[in-house]
């Protein structure tokens, strides 16, 4: 009786111990990892420009003149992105309206406003940074003052948005 | 005393196979976002053969075993800059067959209990990279933890 008690004993340690072995905890690691380009900046490189207007006689900024908006851009080299503009319908002095319109715009990996055309008013334009990151985008437009236009120093915001 | 010692050995031949089977979990692949660009998000999905992150595991047919995750809230790059990671209630995959066309998907965020078909299986991770605007250029990294129990 005293050799079963004993002998019973061992195979309920050996049933412990079976239990234990058959819980077996692991663990293993893998990495995460991403490469992160550069991010875009937009800066006002030129304001749009129209100097003198006379009433009643249309002016427009082409992408040449001197005049001509200019946004300059850096990212990811040779990165696509999308830029979106919005434009104003009028510039304004006070209460008064100078009607603004004929929106042209082009995009070029290097300072030179004969690149790829577009309209700035349409929608959304794809673009392609340069080599080296830079993109610049030239703005040009049509203002056309009425005969009797109020004399005055009339004023717009050109917003455009650049994402990847 | 002849009867005693064969209840020790029918004991010894219930146990030993049980503590004699070998279990494991193995990283395979690393969770890959690969180029991000700043303000877009990046989303790898757990059936992608090449950007998923994979455990490989083995274990008992029809074994059972619970599966926990220790994820990153974000990797870390340069400067110390860090990046939002996120995984979704279904980033995670278990496949007994080890088919990454084949399996069920689980939330990566709480412990999952998977069956075992045969002796091994894999399990799979997806999940989201958040970089903001600004995020500063450079690579990122991190670590994805799986603790398994094997019951």
């Amino acid at each position: 009786m005293y050799t079963a008690t004993k002998v019973t004993i061992i195979a309920l340690a050996l049933l412990t111990a079976g239990a234990v072995a058959a819980q077996a905890q692991n663990n293993a690691s893998i990495n995460v990892s991403a490469a992160v380009q550069q991010p875009i900046v937009v800066l006002a490189g030129n304001n749009l420009t129209f100097g003198p207007v006379f009433p009643g006689v249309p002016k427009a900024i082409t992408l040449a003149s001197v005049g001509a908006g200019r946004f300059d851009v850096t990212g990811q080299a040779s990165a696509p992105v999308s830029m979106t503009f919005v434009v104003p319908a009028n510039l304004t002095f006070g209460a008064n309206n100078l009607p603004i319109a004929s929106w042209v715009g082009s995009w070029n990996g290097v300072n030179d406003p004969a690149g790829s055309g577009f309209t700035p008013s349409a929608g959304a334009t794809a673009a392609t940074f340069s080599g080296t990151g830079s993109l610049f985008v030239f703005v040009g437009a049509t203002v056309t003052p009425s005969v009797s236009q109020v004399a005055g120093a009339y004023v717009g915001t050109v917003q455009m948005t650049v994402t990847y | 005393m002849r009867a005693p010692l064969t209840i020790l050995s029918l004991v010894c031949a219930a146990t030993l196979p049980l503590a004699g089977q070998q279990t494991s979990v193995t990283g395979v692949r690393p969770l890959s976002f690969g180029t991000v660009f700043p303000g877009v998000a990046s989303v790898v999905s757990r059936t992608d053969p090449a950007n998923s992150g994979q455990f490989d595991l083995k274990g008992h047919p029809g074994g059972t075993a619970s599966l926990t995750f220790l994820l990153p809230a974000v990797m870390t790059g340069p400067a110390g800059a860090t990046l939002p990671l996120v995984f979704g209630g279904s980033d995670g995959g278990f496949s007994a067959s080890q088919s990454i066309n084949n399996q069920v998907a689980f939330d990566p965020r709480t412990p999952y209990l998977a069956t075992f078909v045969a002796n091994r299986a894999s399990v799979f991770l997806g999940g989201t990279a958040d970089p903001s605007a600004g995020q500063r250029a450079g690579n990122y990294t991190g670590t994805v933890t799986l603790t398994v129990v094997f019951f």
